[in-house]
């Protein structure tokens, strides 16, 4: 499982946090250190101005005694600060100065420069005087001690990082609290959501108290609570369709038989009653077997048998049936183009014989119905066409719909228990393909597209 | 012809048995597998009418029992239709397959399909009445005229002519005529009957193609009580 959010945020504000504050500490750790070189600096460069004043006015070597006395005056009994006085006369030297800082001298080049001095580090600066009077040329150093300062920049570096790591904390503790008050909205939300009934469809989440962005995700989760009840209420429609379907000639058959039997009848009558309760029967059977295969094609269930055919001569076949039904109707039939796919043939036949069905009976007496064949990229697309009146655009999503009728009347129910056409899409869905339904004023266009390769499922 | 139905259902038995013995089989029916399948070790069938959901041993067991040892026609019956269901018992060796709820009609012409294999040809010339027929040369004669028939309903009188006295429903005639072997909600076998009718019978005194109503259609020369 993932965090939750509110975790997730915190520890990201803390890395946040932290790369920030580590950023802030190196810069002011440098900033301080520049600095603190600086004041280093010209504490070293003052005094040097200082004592090489003296040093320069001093001409003899009776002066040079007090110079001593002073020099070592200025010099702090923790020998923070030194002086040295270097000659090539031993009576004009002062401090003493070690061989490593001659050394070193000798090879400097100018300005300033670090000395290691009985374990402590020491910032130093020389300048060189010429001679005056008695005193030959002589070169002064003067050195502080760096320690303080280091010192005062690890405490400072020490106080940094110490601080950053309580805001880091602080940071992703308050991060967590922010996360929690700035998701609220969502658990408010999500406690909505659970309080829905499955039995109320008509529930819906509210929308007006949220931030837009919970807002969107609200409608579009109200959106898929329309599409359930629709699909809900269709479906008890629907169920209520069969049994109407099948109500009528369960009460012919229940009704006559009762007449039938009521009285002493002649054979001829009692045949007769025989005959039509067949009828009935032979309406229930279609009903019932139309609504299995429906069903079958819902459930996945694949054409099995599919072969490699023209889907001309196959719908050519099917106008040869219907033929005399053409006739009686007076409208002729032309097919358009070719395209060849793997297809189950009486299937295929079942679906074309349903859509001419629904053309012949929306034609006029004169029309033509036009059969377009089409390879479209990996489908075949079947298109029938009658000119007639056209259909609403609200019908025309709905007209493969079980018994779904446009006029809402129940006309032709003898022939066509309005699941002709919800066949077809049975039928095209077996083959990987899907129906289409548009209307213009040339006329209505019904047909189903098949998938010109076998699904994976095919053997 | 010796028949033999493998059925539990106590109605669905006793119609096939009336029924098929009517049509002059004869007719033994078991109530369960073993029984049917011990049936068929004693007796020659010339085919089995056997049920899928029997208790006990179901019918695709039974059809292995049997054809261990006979390979006598087997038609299946099943109320239910799902492709796995057919595919395995035809993979079993069921010669055919019928789906409850079928009609009895359809029952009948699948039994005879199954026997006839193998029969010797038919004849070219068919005779009903004064109607004669040349499956040859494509012709037909009522009373010695020619008669003026498009492609199919010369088909459509050659199929009822070849099985003369026989119901033919809808769906069989459909599926002879056009080679369409689906459930069709239309009318396209009433109308096309309704107009061969008027070329073949409509001067004549003595009809020769009749309705069945619920059933199908028969062409056949009936005696004079018939009804108008």
């Amino acid at each position: 499982m993932k965090a939750a959010i509110a975790t997730r945020l915190a520890v990201m504000f803390a890395v946040a946090a932290l790369g920030v504050f580590s950023l802030v500490g190196f810069a002011l750790r440098h900033v301080l250190q520049r600095e603190l070189d600086r004041h280093q600096l010209s504490e070293v460069n003052t005094r040097l101005e200082y004592v090489g004043m003296m040093v320069a006015r001093n001409d003899s070597a009776e002066k040079w005694q007090s110079l001593r006395s002073k020099l070592d005056a200025l010099t702090p009994l923790d020998g923070s600060v030194r002086f040295w006085v270097m000659s090539p006369n031993p009576r004009f030297e002062y401090g003493d100065a070690p061989t490593m800082l001659r050394e070193r001298l000798s090879t400097h080049t100018g300005g300033p420069f670090v000395i290691d001095l009985e374990g402590r580090s020491m910032k130093a600066s020389s300048r060189s005087f010429a001679s005056n009077g008695e005193r030959p040329a002589v070169q002064v150093v003067t050195a502080v001690d760096s320690t303080r300062f280091l010192d005062t920049l690890n405490a400072f570096a020490g106080a940094l990082v110490a601080l950053s790591l309580a805001g880091v904390a602080l940071v992703a503790l308050l991060g967590h609290r922010i996360a929690k008050v700035g998701l609220a909205p969502l658990s408010s939300l999500s406690q909505e959501a659970q309080s829905l009934s499955p039995r109320d469809l008509s529930q819906r989440l509210r929308l007006s108290p949220l931030p837009p962005e919970l807002a969107d995700l609200v409608s579009s989760f109200n959106g898929a609570l329309d599409r359930v009840q629709r699909a809900y209420a269709q479906l008890e429609g629907f169920n209520a369709d069969v049994a109407h379907e099948l109500r009528t000639p369960l009460a012919n058959l229940i009704g006559q038989t009762q007449v039938a039997l009521a009285k002493e009848r002649t054979a001829p009558q009692l045949e007769e009653t025989l005959q039509s309760n067949l009828e009935e029967l032979d309406r229930l059977r279609a009903i019932v077997n139309d609504m299995l295969f429906l069903a079958r094609a819902d459930q996945g269930e694949t054409a099995l048998h599919r072969v490699q055919t023209s889907a001309a001569e196959e719908v050519s076949k099917t106008v040869e049936f219907l033929e005399v039904l053409l006739d009686e109707a007076g409208v002729s039939v032309r097919v358009e183009g070719d395209a060849h796919a793997p297809f189950e043939r009486s299937l295929f036949r079942r679906a074309a014989s349903n859509l001419l069905l629904n053309a012949i009976e929306h034609s006029e007496r004169g029309a033509e119905i036009v059969v377009a064949i089409a390879q479209q990229e990996s489908k075949v697309r079947i298109a029938v066409t009658n000119p007639g009146t056209p259909i609403p655009e609200q019908h025309l999503e709905r007209l493969f719909d079980r018994f779904y009728r446009v006029d809402g009347a129940r006309r032709n129910s003898r022939d066509n228990h309005g699941l002709g056409l919800s066949i077809v899409r049975a039928v095209a869905k077996m083959h990987g393909g899907t129906v289409f339904a548009t209307s213009t004023a040339g006329g209505n266009t019904v047909g189903f597209t098949l998938a010109d390769a076998p699904a994976a499922r095919a053997p | 012809m010796k028949i033999l139905i493998v059925e539990d259902e106590a109605k669905t038995a006793e119609y096939l048995h009336r029924g098929l013995h009517e049509q002059g089989y004869t007719v033994d029916v078991a109530r369960t597998g073993p029984e049917g399948h011990a049936l068929t070790l004693q007796h020659d069938y010339d085919v089995i009418v056997l049920d899928v959901m029997l208790p006990e041993m179901d019918g695709f067991a039974v059809l292995r029992a049997i054809r261990t040892h006979k390979q006598t026609p087997v038609l299946m019956l099943t109320a239910r239709d799902r492709v796995d269901d057919r595919v395995h018992g035809l993979r079993e060796g069921a010669d055919d397959y019928l789906v409850k709820p079928f009609s009895f009609l359809e029952l009948v012409a699948r039994l005879q399909a199954v026997t006839r294999r193998g029969r010797a040809q038919e004849s070219t010339q068919l005779r009903v009445g004064d109607l004669e027929i040349d499956l040859l040369s494509r012709k037909a004669y009522r009373a010695g005229s020619r008669l003026e028939l498009t492609a199919k309903e010369f088909a459509l009188l050659a199929l009822l002519a070849r099985r003369e006295g026989q119901i033919l429903s809808k769906t069989v005639i459909a599926e002879q005529v056009w080679d369409m072997n689906f459930d069709s909600n239309t009318n396209v076998v009433e109308v096309a009957i309704k107009r061969l009718r008027a070329k073949i019978d409509g001067p004549h005194e003595r009809k020769l193609l009749h309705t069945i109503r619920g059933m199908g259609y028969v062409l056949e020369v009936r005696g004079d009580k018939e009804a108008p």
